[in-house]
């Protein structure tokens, strides 16, 4: 069940300010280069259908994927910065009746993003009003299928570690810091791009075209830095994500039996150390087992650490 | 540390490399093909594919009672114009899938002729295990019947997966198997061969 539906997104561990909570891939200020690896544990436990009510998974089943997530981060010019992420996957999938481990890249994401501002938007006091202008970033990012999907040569469902399917999203990140507290807005929109298909986990089929719906994704967080007395930092950062994707459709006919809804939850703890060139990050996100929390998706617990190295 | 940082740098390279090399498949996705490779078949032959006869099978329900496909066939004891299994894991795309059959397809095709519809779970092991997700998806005392596919028997001989749908006509000529996607196929397969 874990490798059916897309992935969480992973918490990236730097911010315009450095050390900070963002939860996109991108460079502080001034930086050249940045190197992000994580590590998530995602935990399935139920889902919601598509009324919205909560349902248990099958008694006896322990349904998990891990993900190795490589990052890098790199300046282009003084307000442009590119990055791309790739993900490795593993499935370990038990039932009652049988088990199933599988492993495979998973889909690679190539960013852009235009830094709207000059100066490092991180005050420790409010003088002015332009201190409250907070860094804003526009970006852009093309989702390649370099997993495997349900339309590769698979036995079934438990080989996948992607969605098979190109995906265009346009992305805006606002991030404001007033020492210690921190708060930032992100929202992407997302375009799948439809595509032929004509073989169905291993099983040629007569070729049909395919599209994903939009999708929609929005994340408010809420942080407050405490500073060492060696100016090491700990940001301590919570998090609300809305993910959507609108129906699919196929042969240009709508698919009812489609689209997804979840909401969730993240707390994350994150260290950067005094010349903020090193950040550590744990970050738990929690999705509620409650009617009404999602649609059409499975409810997870996705723990993830990760380290970044900024290179100046 | 400018050492580091190019160290970083190599490292990063050289691991993004490993893993796209790693990977067999990856152009499948990429360069995604609308060409029609399906097999030919001869007709009259045994195997899971549209046009091939459907070997008979005999299967525990979720009720503990004995399912044999022959039973529904044009000679059996209790002859359907069509069986219509539906591979399930009671996942939220299996239960849109059965969802969408249950208030939208038997709807349509009520009163026309005698269709068999049956959930195969594949995942729950046992009889009391398959009622209990029968039970709480909804699906105790449906239409559906449940077939407990505990050895993964179905599996094998349909070539399934989740959300595959399989229909048999009454000769035990396998009409349909692919994903259900939106049901339309399920549908239009109905509608031709329905009185």
């Amino acid at each position: 069940m874990s490798t059916v539906f897309g992935f969480s997104a992973s918490s990236w561990a730097a911010s315009c300010c450095g050390g900070g909570s963002a939860s996109s891939l991108v460079l502080p200020k001034f930086s050249q280069a940045m190197v992000d690896v994580s590590l998530d544990f995602e935990s399935y436990d139920g889902f919601w259908k598509s009324d919205g009510n909560w349902t248990p998974d099958p008694a006896g089943s322990d349904l998990n994927q891990y993900r190795l997530n490589l990052g890098y981060a790199y300046r282009l010019a003084p307000r442009w910065q590119a990055s791309v992420s790739l993900p490795y996957v593993w499935n370990k999938n038990q039932y009652a009746s049988f088990s199933r481990d599988t492993n495979g890249l998973g889909d690679t994401k190539l960013s852009i993003w235009y830094e709207q501002f000059d100066k490092v938007a991180c005050v420790w006091k409010v003088k002015k009003w332009q201190d409250l202008i907070p860094a804003v970033y526009w970006g852009g990012t093309l989702t390649l299928p370099t997993g495997t999907s349900q339309y590769d040569g698979v036995d079934d469902n438990f080989d996948i570690t992607g969605l098979g399917m190109y995906r265009l999203d346009a992305n805006v990140l606002f991030d404001k810091t007033v020492y210690p507290w921190n708060m930032s807005l992100s929202a992407n929109y997302g375009k799948y791009l439809e595509r032929p298909v004509n073989r169905e986990y291993g099983t040629y089929v007569e070729p049909y075209d395919k599209q994903r719906g939009d999708r929609f994704n929005s994340t408010l967080s809420f942080g407050y830095t405490h500073f060492t007395e060696e100016m090491q930092s700990i940001t301590g950062t919570i998090a609300y994500a809305y993910l959507q994707e609108d129906e699919a459709r196929i042969d240009g006919v709508v698919d009812s039996t489609s689209g997804m809804q979840k909401r969730s939850a993240s707390a994350t703890l994150a260290w950067a150390s005094e010349d903020r060139n090193w950040v550590t990050k744990l970050t738990w996100s929690h999705a509620l087992d409650r009617d009404g929390w999602g649609k059409n998706f499975p409810t997870t617990d996705v723990v993830t650490l990760g380290v970044s190295h900024v290179l100046r | 540390m400018s050492c580091v940082n190019s160290w970083c740098k190599y490292f990063s390279l050289a691991l993004l490399l490993s893993m796209l090399s790693a990977c067999g498949d990856l152009t499948d996705d990429l360069t995604p093909s609308s060409d029609d490779k399906r097999a030919t078949v001869t007709a009259g032959t045994t195997g899971y594919m549209p046009g091939q006869l459907a070997a008979d099978f005999t299967i525990s329900t979720s009720t503990a009672a004995s399912f044999q496909l022959s039973d529904n066939l044009s000679a059996g004891a209790a002859p359907a114009d069509v069986v219509v299994l539906y591979f399930t894991m009671w996942c939220p795309i299996c239960l849109a899938h059965s969802d969408h059959i249950y208030n939208v397809v038997m709807p349509q095709f009520a009163g026309r002729g005698t269709i068999v519809y049956a959930l195969v779970d594949y995942v729950s092991g046992s009889v009391s295990a398959s009622r209990a997700s029968e039970q709480a998806n909804g699906y105790a005392g449906s239409d559906f019947v449940t077939l407990v596919d505990d050895q993964r028997a179905l599996m094998d001989q349909f070539n399934g997966a989740m959300g595959t749908v399989v229909v048999i006509d009454s000769d035990g000529t396998v009409l349909m198997n692919e994903d259900y996607r939106n049901g339309a196929t399920l549908m239009n397969v109905l509608e031709q061969q329905l009185p």
